[in-house]
């Protein structure tokens, strides 16, 4: 029987050295090579939920003595909050490749990249060891920086360094938590299942916490650790924004909820109102300053800072509603503006702009792309009946129930909620609706490639959206294991 | 007495390494077989240390050939080897190569005494002896006035520290009236002890190029030839931790005041270190005071007197030498000047990637063997419970994460300013085989981890 989540982790790794071996006259491989890896993967992934047992806990694990002088193991393992994660994962990888199908500029190297990154990704979410889970976690920052920096925007030197500076200035100070869990006397360990739980005092939380909470934060990323996000995202190339925002942000989200709360349970509840007001914060600045953007790409990228508040309000709550929404939303938040990304990336390629101002008239000249702009941009707002919406609901429910955060943050994360709808109904209005400007008049529509990537992605966020158990099956129980360990808050 | 000395083997062998590159013209091949044949020596002597065993306290206790040691002496003459790999199949005219083999063969003799120095004396003379060589080489161009410079400021300078260390030991002789480590008794002693191990820090700080006594480093390094940099820089470091690891083993027990000065001098290298790296246009400068920061971080797991400290240091001493030494040679194939590197990874991808892989491992980034040492360095801070070190430590580790990646944003996207005529190479699979060498000890020992990373740790244990 093959290891399943080794193969899944890396077999993208196997694909990533033969596109970097073909021959550079074959400019045609690499992107078949890359497809035929992340489609096999996504089919091991889906094969993987299949199998998985709701009930079941932590499982397909896989444990073997890496450094045993450090006690470093090679420990993977997957429970319901990393599965729809690593879904999620594996989901956004082929559709990623399909829309760099394009790419004509050292195609080799491109996917190569892409694939690399896909190791670091589906990697986070299964590593049960601390060493292991840095490792990946550093593993995105390379082949994003080349990424951003070889296909991105006029920028795009400055958004690469500026990416890579600061998440490296986060993750060191993660790598100091991590240090101080492994040498204090009750840790002695980087096995992230025993260091939940282990009970650790409480002033040692709280400055674990603290270091934990930098390293999180900035990926996420929450106000004010968030200004790399935007310079990122515009010089990015779409499947760099969709990997980016889709998957290297619930890395963040995802650490709070498999490191600070169950090994820190403590310190999670004594900081519970600052990550709940730095929720909030970010969910109101993001609207607003969403509001204020002119560039598509860049409204999206707020809106994700937005969106992420959420997760973060969520976390902060520490109730089982709370945290089914956290996971909720970032699985949402992937597929929506993954959406979000790949239809403003398909305009751009059209009409060589992302100003609104320029962009009006789409739903006369481009019926179909500006229906899924359209569908994309209500999901995104949260209209009930599509998936962004369960998770924003439960979070607020949560954050409303929980004695941890005051009653006056859910009200005001409420009006992020209609802030929302503001920005979003509004950029629709300007670029759906209205008569076709310049700069849209005579583009074509989707192609039937275009339409196919975007189809998986519409038909989950309705699934979803109706059918909230899809998912939540397989996150309550975790979350509930996850609450009942924390000595239930 | 007489029982452990085949412990000397190695250092015989690399002596005679010396020597053959000395008469090397009476050789078949002349300076390039006689490079070669130092390589193999070196090699020889660092597989014989590996595999060699530790022992206990010989020749009266003036050197003790454990843990510590056979770990340093192994990097010290693995890394001398490549050099010499390296110089036999690019670099120098020929007749200079061997006298630059000699004087490197050495060095490294020296470096690997002190690695297992016990004694004052010994250390003062195993010191001298692998710095000696270094003035020479880092001179090595005669018509070169500003290499000459820096040459004569880094000889003056070494010099100058060299006799107020001995100044120092001449006290902690007088207080103790031993020269041994372990009879060293500071107990009591009061201001005088603490002058008296101040003294004898600075020779040993300034060699390492430890602020605040690194001024020399740029200045040198940008005036001499980038493969003499790239020994220099590295190999005596490594020797010059393992003795200082020794040396404060014996005697930081006694003296608690220690942590704050080896703490102090630790800050102000990594401050200074990666702060004036950020400007720098030359490879040599920008490399030197990567060296100033790295040697802060070295002393950071000094700092705290834990023998987890003193095993770290001595494990990234290791782990800093071999990509820096690298990065140097890279620089001597393509140029100097950070413009120089432009578009390498059009040029020649494979080197253009390696060279990430090494400036990621300086970074820090797992799974390469720089991050283990940065683990260990920060485990070792962290549980000596440092922790403006440690703050200080993160800051400057995404600071040199800035200059470093300036290397990379040339060798990927730099323009080319002026093409430069490629150097005349004699046998670049040598030289190719060395770089190889160094990639795979880069890769190797974080990936291949479990084996690699045991042996290290029973070599250091």
């Amino acid at each position: 029987m093959l290891p399943l989540l080794t193969t899944i982790v890396f077999l993208p790794l196997l694909g990533a050295v033969i596109t970097a071996l073909l021959p550079k006259e074959r400019a045609d491989l690499p992107r078949m090579v890359a497809l035929v890896v992340s489609l096999l993967d996504l089919a091991l992934v889906a094969w993987l939920v299949l199998r998985f047992d709701v009930a079941g806990g932590l499982q397909f694990i896989e444990r073997a003595e890496w450094i045993p002088e450090a006690g470093i193991q090679y420990f993977l393992g997957v429970d319901g909050i990393a599965l729809p994660l690593l879904f999620l994962s594996a989901l956004l990888l082929p559709i990623s490749i399909l829309a760099s199908w394009k790419v004509s500029e050292r195609p080799g190297f491109y996917f190569t990249m892409i694939l690399l990154l896909a190791v670091g990704m589906n990697g986070v979410f299964v590593a049960l060891d601390f060493v292991l889970f840095y490792v990946f976690w550093e593993l995105v920052l390379v082949p994003m920086y080349f990424l951003i920096a070889v296909w991105g925007g006029p920028r795009r030197e400055y958004a690469a360094i500026k990416f890579f500076l600061y998440t490296l200035f986060g993750s060191v100070f993660m790598l100091v938590g991590i240090l101080a869990l492994y040498l204090h006397p009750a840790g002695g360990t980087f096995d992230m299942t025993a260091l939940a739980g282990a009970g650790f005092p409480a002033g040692f939380q709280w400055w674990v916490f603290a270091a934990f909470f930098l390293g999180f934060a900035v990926k996420v990323p929450v106000f004010p650790f968030h200004t790399w996000l935007p310079d990122a995202h515009v010089e990015a190339p779409t499947a760099g924004s969709v990997l980016l925002a889709g998957i290297l942000l619930k890395m963040g989200t995802y650490g709070f909820v498999r490191v600070s709360l169950p090994m820190l349970p403590e310190a999670a509840e004594s900081w519970a109102w600052f990550v709940a007001l730095l929720g909030v914060i970010s969910i109101v600045y993001g609207a607003a300053v969403a509001f204020a953007q002119t560039d598509l790409k860049k409204l999206v990228a707020y809106s994700s800072v937005s969106h992420m508040g959420f997760v973060m309000l969520g976390i902060a709550s520490a109730t089982p509603e709370g945290l089914n929404g956290a996971v909720a939303i970032m699985f949402a938040h992937g597929v929506i503006t993954g959406m979000l990304f790949l239809l403003v990336g398909m305009v751009y390629e059209r009409t060589h702009t992302r100003m609104v101002a320029e962009i009006s008239g789409l739903s006369k000249q481009v019926p179909v792309a500006a229906g899924m702009l359209a569908f994309a941009s209500f999901a995104s707002l949260g209209l009930p009946g599509l998936a962004g919406f369960v998770g924003e609901f439960l979070s607020l429910v949560g954050a409303w129930r929980s004695e941890l955060v005051a009653p006056g943050y859910v009200i005001v994360a409420a009006v992020g909620v209609l802030l929302a709808a503001a920005y979003m109904l509004w950029m629709v209005q300007r670029c759906v609706l209205g008569v076709p400007s310049k700069a849209v008049e005579g583009i074509s529509d989707l192609n039937r490639l275009e339409v196919g990537i975007l189809i998986p992605l519409v038909v989950i966020t309705v699934v979803m959206g109706v059918y909230w158990s899809s998912i939540l099956r397989y996150v309550d129980p975790a979350v509930n294991a996850l609450l009942a360990s924390m000595g239930a808050v | 007495m007489l029982s452990g000395y085949w412990h000397f083997v190695p250092e015989v062998l690399v002596v005679g390494g010396a020597l053959v590159a000395l008469f090397g013209e009476f050789m078949p091949g002349r300076g390039r077989g006689a490079a070669y044949t130092a390589a193999a020596l070196a090699g020889l002597a660092a597989l014989l240390v590996t595999f060699g065993g530790t022992g206990g306290p010989m020749v009266f206790g003036q050197v003790e050939p454990d843990g510590i040691a056979r770990f340093a002496r192994a990097g010290v003459a693995g890394l001398t080897a490549v050099w010499a790999l390296w110089v036999a199949g690019r670099g120098m005219p020929d007749e200079r190569r061997r006298d630059a083999v000699a004087l490197a063969m050495f060095a490294a003799a020296g470096g690997m005494l002190l690695c297992m120095a016990e004694d004052l004396i010994v250390m003062y003379i195993a010191l001298e002896l692998s710095t000696m060589p270094a003035y020479v080489l880092m001179g090595y161009r005669r018509g070169d006035v500003s290499g000459l410079e820096g040459a004569l400021k880094y000889f003056l300078l070494a010099m100058l520290t060299s006799i107020v260390m001995l100044y120092g030991l001449s006290f902690l002789y007088g207080i103790s009236g031993y020269t041994a480590f372990a009879d060293l008794t500071l107990e009591g002693s009061g201001v005088l002890g603490l002058v008296a191990v101040l003294l004898t820090l600075v020779g040993l700080l300034a060699k390492m190029s430890a602020a605040p006594f690194h001024y020399w480093a740029p200045d040198a390094y940008a005036g001499a030839m980038p493969e003499s940099v790239a020994f220099v820089s590295t190999v005596p470091k490594v020797a010059g931790i393992a003795v200082m690891a020794r040396l404060l083993g014996a005697i930081a027990p006694e003296m608690p005041e220690l942590v704050t000065v080896v703490a102090l001098a630790s800050a102000a290298s990594m401050l200074l270190g990666n702060l004036a790296a950020l400007p720098q246009s030359d490879l040599r400068r920008l490399m030197a005071y990567s060296g100033v920061a790295h040697t802060g971080y070295l002393l950071m797991a000094l700092a705290p007197g834990t023998n987890a400290g003193y095993t770290a240091a001595v494990f990234y001493a290791v782990a800093y030498a071999v990509p820096s030494m690298a990065v140097m040679l890279v620089a001597a194939e393509e140029g100097t000047g950070l413009t120089d590197l432009a578009q390498l990874a059009a040029r020649r991808p494979w080197l253009a990637w390696s060279t990430v892989v090494w400036l990621l491992s300086l970074i820090g980034i797992p799974p390469l063997v720089g991050f283990f040492g940065k683990l260990f360095l920060f485990g070792a801070a962290v549980d000596g419970e440092l922790w403006v070190l440690v703050i200080l430590g993160i800051l400057t580790s995404v600071v040199s994460a800035g200059y470093y990646f300036r290397i990379v944003r040339e060798m990927f996207f730099g323009e080319v300013v002026a093409s430069q005529p490629a150097s005349p190479v004699a046998e670049p699979r040598a030289s190719a085989v060395a770089l190889v060498l160094l990639l795979l000890a880069t890769i190797a020992v974080g990936v291949g981890a479990s084996p690699l990373l045991a042996g290290l740790g029973a070599l250091l244990g």
